[in-house]
């Protein structure tokens, strides 16, 4: 084989290849889409339905109004029995607490990462190793702390731990943002009688507003993809999307159609915000280490 | 007389060494409340036999000492669930490096489309871990896609029990693994090959060298630290593997997919073994504090 039909041979393979990774990738997608706007009776065919053939809206519907509404409407008459309450809940505390934990996150990270960045000072590896750790464990003593205080099933008590989990990866994407800033426009400011805070408040920040935007959508989808958190210190008041996910799945009937219909509300702002900083994930998921 | 000046509130915002402390506090704050006084309190309660139904409140419970430490090793379940979790990730994360590496690798040059397949790639990446264990879910039951391209690809009807039979369980929790994380190493890898320089490479292919030999001698050293960084992040979070059998198989069939998590929140919120689930998480914590501080050093730069 010469070196032209080689190129030939691995051009129509690199085709073939990408396209059934593509395959692989969007598929699980597909169908997850296609089921939330599948009718009751073709959730589970003894034949597979590879698209909607009675496209329904219903799952939708159900998500957001009232179950007697959408009986009234024509939908679903026999599984509305299982469905209690709308997700419109779960999905409003989803928005705040993913909003507010990833403010205190942002916060408090920044702040430190200045100071680890710019003073020399401490712990940062501390953080590292504790993002290392399994929530799960992390989080039964938690539980046993919240109890105690009373803060299960409370707005409070989730933002806080929101604002806690990913305080690492501020610390580290925030801290490789300041390094690249040269040190001599910190001492400039200095020297023009600017004090340190005033120096980072002024001089700094506006500098790194990019990174901190980054950071902050980034933290966003990591508060917004979380399950474990949630599922262990809410209950029924607090809860958010993907412990509502879990909800509609009980022994009594699998919903599929209105499970996916949440399931794609809740993919949208990730798919969205992280398609948005996909040039920057490298660097987020590897803490900086990678600039990518 | 030299007047001995007073330290100011503002000395906070003026004095370097103080605006380095106060920088640090909000953090300190929030981590010692939220997660420092739990762990000092998981201590206690690891070391006695407290069940909610019985006593409210921890403190109540009876005091067993460091002999519930003990007791872990003899939870079988718990130990299984460590075995199962550490297959898993043996399973998981080389399949993953070599799919996700030779991904990055054939996408390494420029093609027509290549922009619009990668970001289809990464897709998977971007959905909650949650949401992926549910698609998978939806793919592998009994009367799903994957039996029915099966069906298709054998002509005849295929129903493989997917999510009822211990082992093919386990496999689906893998696949969807590797399904959501293989785009992360295809995203680092790619960023890798791209800052690899060229100069050396060619240099290697005019003295006479093949291209597997290059790559094998000249390239793969150059990717060393990116490689041994996304082994190391993967390998981590494989360890914690909580969504995907929590949506898919709920722990199921029998115990066939209890990971370390799973099982943890099992005989803690379904069981309600307070002290020894606090006891075992104690024990994980330990262990891999120590692990993680040894691994995370790649990442210190």
């Amino acid at each position: 084989m010469n070196g032209r039909q080689s190129a030939i041979f691995y051009t129509i393979f690199r085709l073939i290849f990408a396209f059934g990774a593509v395959f692989c990738a969007l598929f699980p997608l597909y169908w997850m889409l296609t089921m939330s706007f599948k009718d009751m009776i073709e959730w589970t065919p003894t034949e597979v339905h590879w698209w909607p053939w009675y496209p329904t809206i219903g799952n939708y519907l159900i998500l957001f109004f009232p179950k007697d509404l959408v009986v009234q409407w024509g939908f679903f008459k026999p599984y509305i029995m299982l469905i209690s309450e709308t997700a419109v809940k779960s999905i409003t505390n989803s928005l705040i607490f993913s909003i507010c934990g990833t403010a205190i996150a942002l916060f408090v990270g920044t702040c430190a990462a200045y100071s680890m960045s710019r003073y020399k000072a401490g712990g940062d590896y501390m953080f590292l190793t504790f993002r290392m750790l399994p929530p799960v464990a992390i989080l039964m003593p938690i539980v046993i702390w919240y109890a105690t205080l009373g803060l299960l099933d409370n707005p409070i008590g989730v933002i806080l731990l929101y604002g806690l989990f990913p305080v690492p990866f501020v610390i580290w994407l925030m801290r490789s943002f300041f390094d690249e800033l040269p040190k001599e426009i910190d001492e400039a400011a200095i020297i023009d009688g600017a004090s340190p805070a005033t120096t980072f408040v002024k001089v700094i920040l506006p500098l790194v507003r990019g990174g901190l935007a980054v950071t902050a959508l980034f933290i966003f989808i990591l508060n917004w993809s979380d399950l474990v958190v949630a599922l262990f210190v809410t209950h029924r008041v607090a809860i958010t999307i993907p412990v509502q996910i879990g909800l509609y799945y009980s022994d009594a009937g699998h919903l599929y159609g209105i499970m996916s219909a949440l399931g794609v509300f809740a993919i949208i702002p990730t798919l969205v915000f992280g398609l948005a900083i996909q040039k920057y994930l490298v660097r987020g998921l590897t803490f900086g280490a990678i600039k990518g | 007389m030299v007047e001995k000046q007073l330290p100011r509130l503002t000395d906070w915002f003026r004095v370097p060494q103080k605006f380095k402390t106060l920088l640090i506090i909000p953090v300190q704050i929030i981590m010692n409340f939220t997660a420092m006084i739990p762990f000092a309190l998981t201590w206690y309660v690891g070391m006695t036999d407290w069940t909610p139904q019985f006593t409210t409140n921890w403190w109540e419970a009876t005091f067993i000492g460091p002999v519930s430490f003990l007791k872990v090793a003899n939870d079988t379940l718990f130990l299984e669930a460590i075995l199962r979790t550490l297959t898993i990730s043996a399973v998981v994360v080389p399949v993953e490096f070599m799919l996700g590496f030779t991904m990055a690798y054939v996408f390494s040059g420029r093609f027509f489309g290549k922009k619009f397949l990668t970001l289809a790639l990464v897709a998977p990446m971007m959905v909650i871990p949650a949401v992926g264990g549910w698609t998978f879910f939806l793919m592998f039951v009994e009367s799903g896609p994957v039996n029915g391209i099966l069906s298709m690809l054998t002509g005849s009807k295929v129903s493989i029990p997917w999510l009822t039979n211990p082992t093919y369980a386990l496999l689906t929790i893998m696949l969807v693994d590797i399904w959501q994380w293989t785009p992360f190493i295809f995203l680092i890898m790619s960023a890798a090959l791209l800052s690899v320089p060229q100069e050396p490479i060619n240099a290697a292919y005019v003295l006479g060298a093949t291209k597997w030999y290059t790559f094998r001698k000249v390239t793969l050293p150059m990717l060393k630290r990116p490689m041994i960084i996304a082994l190391i992040l993967r390998a981590i979070e494989s360890l914690k593997i909580f969504d995907y059998p929590y949506m898919i198989t709920g722990g199921g069939p029998g115990h066939a997919t209890m990971t370390i998590s799973m099982q943890l929140y099992e005989s803690g919120f379904k069981y309600l073994k307070y002290g020894s689930t606090t006891t075992e998480s104690l024990v994980i914590l330990i262990a891999l504090i120590i692990v993680g501080w040894y691994a995370v050093k790649p990442l210190r730069g």
